[in-house]
C-alpha cells in the first residue's frame, strides 16, 4: 500500500527562519543607528523555569525570560557571539551549507569572536534556537553522530548538487545514515505501516536480515542508544508526515525505558524546542514485566540504575501507565535485560515470536 | 646588695666580653650588621638630640677583597653631629658602661653601650684599633686609635692627633670580621628601611662590592624632640621606689667651716660673733628665706645650745626622732655626747621631716608625673596609707604594698606623652612618598595612650599602587624610628594586619599595598632578646587597630573610585571590540549595505559615577 505524504513545505520553513534572522537583525541595526545599545530577551533556559506541559506532554519553558543587553559589559561578548551565530546561521542557510557544533567553533575564529572552547559555543547555538524556537537542523548545524534506517521510503534530496534526485531507502543493506540531506528530503512514496525504532546497531542489521520490513511493513530506525535529534526529527516527520504509528524497542533497563520516553516526550535540555517530539510513539519492550514473562537472561541492576529508577519516578511524565508500572517492576526485581537475551531462545525468536507479540500489543497500547 | 658584689669581681667589659651573644655579636653575619645598627643608630640619636638635621655617611670596605666570607671588614660611620668632647672620647668609646643616655624619654637606643660593644668584637676579632674622630666646634678635630683593656675597663690610646677642620662631627671607624654575603640584604634592608622613617636625615651607604644606596632628606624641619620627664606610678617597681627614697633623704649636712660660713651669710651675721640666744633670734626673723640645709644645721644648733666656734669640732652622730635623742661626737673632749630634744619645739618638727622624708601625699605629687594633691590623698585612701605617712619611715614590705597600689591604681591620669617622639604625620608621608610614589597614600598618627604607666603613640601609613612593586601586602614595621626587620610572623602589627578583612575595604588578591606602622613609646613591649617584634599589649592592639580602620575607610573610597574609573575604561574597550562586530554582523542580517551609525557609542567619554 502506498501513501502519499502530506506536502511538507521545508522552503516556507526556511524562509520564516530567515524572515526572523532578518527581522532580529534589521531591529539591532536600528538600534545602533540611533546610538542605543541593542538588547533582546531570550527564554530562561535555568532549572526554575523549565516545566512540564501535560498538553503537548513534554517539558516546555516558563515564562520567564533573560534580557541580553549589549550595554552590560558581563553580557556583551555573548550577545556579540550570539550575533554572530545568527549571522553565520544566515549565511549557512541562504548558501545551503551544512554544519556541525565543531565546525562552528572553529569557524568563529575567522570573525575574531572569540570561544574559549567548544562548549562556550555549543552553549550559544542553543541560545539561538531557543530565541529563534527552532533546533539547530533548522538553521543547518548537524550533530556529529550518525544513526541509520532502513525501509521502503522513497526520499527526493533537496540539498544542492541532488536537488530532484531520488533513492528508496531499502536499497542498501547496510541502511542509510540520518544525515542533513536525508532529513531535509522530501518523503514522496512509502509502503510502510509502521516505523519501529531500535536502540541498537546488531539489532538493526539483524532486522534488516531477517526482512522485517518486509514482513511487518517496517521502516527501521536505528538510534544508537539516545536517539540524535535528526534522528528525532526523522522520526517525528516519519509518524507527522507520513502518518506513521512509531514503536520504540529498547534494552530492558531503565536507560531504555528513557530512551523510548525522550523520543515521545524531549528532554528537559530541550524544553525550548517543540519539534522534536512524536508523542503518540509507543514502547513495547522490553518492559521489566518482559523479563519474568519470557524468562530472559537477566544481569544484576547498578546501584546508579536503582537511582536512575528512583529519579525517574518523580519525573512527571513516569506518573502513569506503563512507565511508571515498568519502572515499579525493575525497582522491585532489580535485574535487568538486554535485547539480545531473546538470542538464549534462538538468533531469530525476537524477530519470529516478540516482535509480532509486541506489535498488536501495541495497538491496544 | 649581694648580687652587685658578685658581678664587681669581673669588670663590665669582661662581662660582655663572655656574654656577647646577648647583645647581638654571636657570628660574623649578626655581629656585622649589629655594629651597622649600633653606630647608624648613635649618630641618628646624637643628632636628633641637638636639633641637627642628620647626614650619616657608612661604608663597609673588605680588607682583603679576594678572601671569601666571613672576613675582615672596616666598619666607618661618619655623621655632621655635635661630636664628643676630646677628653670624654677615650672613655666613651673606651669603656663599657659610659653613656649618656639616662632618663625617660624616647631614643633609639639605651645606654649607648652598643657602640663600644661592637668596638669590643672588632677588637676581640681582629686585634685592630678604633679609630674615632670628634669635632665638636667644628674646628678643631681630635682623632684617637685606641685599644680597649678588657680586663681593667680602661682605654689603651694608641694614638691621639688633632687637625683643623670645617664641620662638626663623630667619625667611628673599626676593623671587624664580618659576612657580607649573608648579612648583606640585611643591612641593606635596614637602610633603606631606616631612611624611610627618617626622612629629615641623609643617609648613605657605600657597600664592599662598590654598590652605592644615596637617600637624601625630603624634608628639612626636625620633628619636635622629646622631653626628660617624671615617671608615671604605673610605670613603677619596688627597686626604683627604693632608689627614688635614696635621694629624697636629706644627709645630715656635715658641719665643717664651708656649713658654717653659709649659715653666717644666709644669717647675716658676716664676721660678727654672736652668743647662742642671739644667734637663733636672727634664725627665728630669718627662717622663711633659709635653705634647706641651713634649717637643719640651725635646728640642730637650737638643741646644742653652742656657738659656730664649738659646733666646726662636732660631727653629728645620730638623730633618734623616736627617742627624741640627738648625739654628736665632741673632737674637743673625745666622746660621743647625747642631749634631749623637746618634741614640742618647732625645731623639733623640723628635724623629724627631715629624717623621716617627706610625707607620702607630697612624695607622690612631686616626684611622679600626673599626680595632684585631690589624686595623691585618693590614693593613699586606696593603699591604705596615712596620707602624711613619712616614706622614710616605710619598711620593706611597706614599700612593696605603696608599689603593688602605685600599679594597680586606676585614677591616675594617662602618661604624659611628651617624652614622646613621634615623626608625625606630614613627614611619615613625605618619607612614604619618596621611597613609594604611590597613587594612594594616607596616615595618621593616633593621640597618646598608655599600656602599664608607658605612654606610646602610633603612627601608620598606608600606600597603594604607583611604583610599589611587590605584589601582595608589606608590612614595614618601625618602633622608636627603629626598622624592625625579622621575627615578623609574631608581632602584633602582623597580627592586627592579617585579622583585618581586607575585601571589605575593596582589596583584593595581591596588591601593591604597603604600610608603615611606627610604635613609639618610653619602652617598647619587645616580645625578645632579639628585639624585633613586638608584643600583643591589648592597649596597642586596640590603638593599631583603629589606626589601620581609619587609613583603610579612606583606602576602600580610593579604591571605589579607582574601580569604577577602571570600570570605565574596560567599558570602553569591551564596547570598541565588540559594538563594530555587532554593526558587522546585523548589517549583513538586516539585509543592508551600509554599516550603522554607531561611531559615536564609542568614541565618548565613558561616564564616571560622581563621587558621593
Amino acid at each position: 500500500m502506498k501513501k502519499k505524504p502530506r506536502k511538507k513545505d521545508s522552503e516556507d520553513k526556511q524562509h520564516t527562519l530567515a524572515d526572523l534572522l532578518k527581522k532580529h537583525g534589521a531591529q539591532i541595526y536600528d538600534d545602533l543607528d540611533k546610538g542605543n545599545f541593542p538588547k533582546f530577551s531570550i527564554p530562561s533556559r535555568s532549572v526554575s523555569n523549565i516545566v512540564y506541559d501535560k498538553k503537548i506532554r513534554q517539558y516546555i519553558l516558563g515564562a520567564n525570560t533573560a534580557v541580553r543587553s549589549s550595554r552590560n559589559t558581563s553580557q556583551l561578548r555573548a550577545f556579540t557571539q550570539l550575533m554572530w551565530l545568527a549571522f553565520f546561521a544566515n549565511r549557512l542557510t541562504g548558501q545551503k551549507k551544512s554544519s556541525t557544533l565543531r565546525d562552528v567553533y572553529y569557524s568563529s575564529q575567522a570573525f575574531e569572536v572569540d570561544f574559549e572552547d567548544q562548549s562556550e559555543s555549543d552553549n550559544i547555538i542553543v541560545d539561538l534556537e531557543a530565541v529563534l524556537a527552532s533546533p539547530r537542523e533548522s538553521f543547518h548545524v548537524f550533530p556529529e553522530e550518525r544513526s541509520s534506517v532502513f525501509g521502503d521510503l522513497t526520499i527526493e534530496y533537496t540539498v544542492p548538487g541532488y536537488e530532484g534526485k531520488k533513492t528508496n531507502l531499502s536499497d542498501h543493506p547496510d541502511g542509510y545514515a540520518i544525515g542533513p540531506s536525508l532529513t531535509s528530503s522530501e518523503f514522496t512514496e512509502t509502503s510502510a505501516e509502521v516505523v519501529i525504532a531500535i536502540e541498537k546497531g546488531g539489532l538493526f542489521t539483524r532486522f534488516v536480515e531477517e526482512q522485517v520490513d518486509k514482513k511487518f511493513k517496517a521502516i527501521i530506525v536505528d538510534t544508537g542508544g539516545q536517539a540524535p535529534r535528526s534522528t528525532r526529527t526523522l522520526l517525528k516527520r516519519l509518524h507527522d508526515e507520513l502518518s506513521l504509528p512509531v514503536v520504540i524497542l529498547t534494552d530492558g533497563d531503565v536507560y531504555g525505558e528513557h530512551i523510548a520516553m525522550v523520543i515521545k516526550s524531549g528532554s528537559a535540555n530541550a524544553a525550548h524546542l517543540r519539534e522534536l517530539t512524536v508523542p503518540d510513539a509507543k514502547w513495547v519492550g522490553v518492559w521489566a514485566t518482559d523479563i519474568e514473562k519470557y524468562k530472559l537472561p537477566t544481569i544484576p541492576m547498578t546501584e546508579s540504575d536503582i537511582k536512575r529508577c528512583h529519579d525517574l519516578l518523580k519525573d512527571p511524565r513516569y506518573q502513569e501507565g506503563i512507565w511508571k508500572k515498568e519502572l515499579e517492576v525493575f525497582l522491585k526485581i532489580k535485574r535487568k535485560a538486554e535485547l539480545e537475551a531473546f538470542s538464549k531462545y534462538g538468533l531469530t525468536n525476537i524477530t519470529d515470536k516478540y516482535l509480532p507479540q509486541k506489535l498488536e500489543i501495541a495497538k491496544s497500547l | 646588695m649581694s648580687s652587685k658584689e658578685t658581678f664587681s669581681q669581673i669588670s663590665p667589659s669582661e662581662f660582655f666580653y663572655r656574654n656577647r651573644d646577648l647583645a647581638g655579636f654571636s657570628n660574623p653575619t649578626r655581629s656585622l650588621y649589629t655594629a651597622v645598627r649600633e653606630f647608624v643608630e648613635n649618630s641618628l640619636d646624637a643628632c636628633d638630640q641637638k636639633g641637627i638635621l642628620a647626614d650619616v655617611h657608612m661604608s663597609i670596605k673588605a680588607v682583603d677583597a679576594e678572601k671569601p666570607d666571613p672576613k675582615q671588614y672596616i666598619l666607618t660611620v661618619r655623621d655632621n653631629g655635635p661630636g664628643i668632647e676630646s677628653n670624654h672620647v677615650p672613655l666613651a668609646f673606651g669603656t663599657v658602661l659610659y653613656g649618656s643616655k639616662f632618663g625617660l624619654k624616647q631614643a633609639r637606643g639605651m645606654f649607648g653601650l652598643g657602640a663600644t660593644m661592637a668596638i669590643l668584637y672588632g677588637q676581640i676579632t681582629t686585634n685592630k684599633p678604633v679609630n674615632v674622630k670628634s669635632s665638636t666646634d667644628g674646628k678643631t678635630q681630635d682623632e684617637y686609635e685606641m685599644l680597649l683593656d678588657i680586663q681593667k675597663n680602661k682605654p689603651v690610646i694608641l694614638r691621639h692627633e688633632t687637625k683643623e677642620v670645617s664641620k662638626t662631627g663623630l667619625s667611628v671607624s673599626i676593623c671587624l670580621e664580618g659576612d657580607y654575603a649573608k648579612a648583606g640584604s640585611k643591612i641593606r634592608d635596614y637602610v633603606y628601611q631606616t631612611s624611610l622613617i627618617t626622612p629629615y636625615a641623609t643617609i648613605t651607604f657605600d657597600d664592599p662590592k662598590g654598590e652605592k644606596y644615596r637617600y637624601t632628606k625630603v624634608i628639612r624641619t626636625m620633628p619636635p624632640s622629646p622631653t626628660v620627664i617624671r615617671p608615671h606610678p604605673h610605670g613603677i617597681d619596688v627597686e626604683t621606689i627604693r632608689r627614688m627614697l635614696l635621694d629624697t633623704h636629706y644627709q645630715i649636712p656635715a658641719v665643717d667651716d664651708n656649713m658654717i660660713s653659709k649659715v653666717r651669710k644666709e644669717l647675716g651675721l658676716a664676721n660678727k660673733n654672736l652668743s647662742h640666744s642671739e644667734i637663733m633670734d636672727k634664725t627665728q626673723k630669718k627662717w622663711k628665706t633659709l635653705t634647706r640645709s641651713v634649717r637643719i644645721v640651725m635646728a640642730l644648733v637650737s638643741f646644742l645650745k653652742m656657738d659656730f666656734e664649738k659646733l666646726s669640732k662636732t660631727t653629728i652622730e645620730e638623730i633618734d626622732i623616736g627617742n627624741k635623742k640627738l648625739t654628736y661626737w665632741d673632737f674637743g673632749e673625745s666622746q660621743s655626747i647625747s642631749v634631749d630634744m623637746d618634741p614640742e619645739s618647732f625645731y623639733y618638727k623640723q628635724l623629724a621631716n627631715t629624717v623621716q622624708g617627706e610625707t607620702l601625699t607630697s612624695f607622690l605629687t612631686k616626684r611622679f608625673q600626673r599626680v595632684g594633691p585631690t589624686t595623691a590623698l585618693k590614693f593613699a585612701e586606696y593603699a591604705k596609707f596615712k596620707p602624711e605617712h613619712r616614706i622614710g619611715t616605710m619598711t620593706n614590705q611597706e614599700l612593696v604594698k605603696l608599689t603593688d597600689g602605685l600599679q594597680s591604681f586606676d585614677d591616675f591620669m594617662a602618661p604624659d606623652p611628651s617624652c614622646l617622639a613621634p615623626l608625625g604625620e606630614s613627614p611619615l608621608k613625605k618619607g612614604m612618598e619618596r621611597f613609594f610614589e604611590p597613587d594612594f597614600l594616607e596616615v595618621v598618627q593616633r593621640g597618646a595612650s598608655a599600656y602599664s604607666g608607658f605612654p606610646f603613640v602610633i603612627e601608620m601609613g598606608i600606600a597603594y599602587g604607583g611604583k610599589i612593586s611587590s605584589r601582595g601586602m608589606k608590612v614595614y614595621r618601625f618602633a622608636n624610628r627603629i626598622p624592625l626587620l625579622y621575627d615578623e610572623g609574631s608581632d602584633v602589627v602582623l597580627k592586627v594586619v592579617n585579622d583585618t578583612d581586607w575585601s571589605r575595604y575593596k582589596v583584593k588578591g595581591d596588591p601593591p599595598l604597603v604600610i608603615v606602622s611606627h610604635i613609639c613609646s618610653t619602652r617598647v613591649p619587645y616580645k625578645t632578646v632579639g628585639k624585633e617584634n613586638v608584643a600583643d599589649r591589648p592597649e596597642i592592639e586596640r590603638e593599631l587597630k583603629l589606626a589601620l580602620l581609619s587609613l583603610s575607610r579612606k583606602l576602600s573610597s580610593f579604591m571605589s573610585k579607582r574601580g569604577q574609573a577602571e570600570a570605565a575604561i574596560k567599558r570602553k574597550n569591551l564596547y570598541s571590540k565588540y559594538i563594530p562586530l555587532i554593526a558587522q554582523f546585523c548589517t549583513e542580517l538586516a539585509g543592508k549595505k551600509k554599516e550603522p551609525n554607531y561611531k559615536k557609542m564609542i568614541t565618548e567619554e565613558p561616564i564616571v559615577e560622581k563621587e558621593t
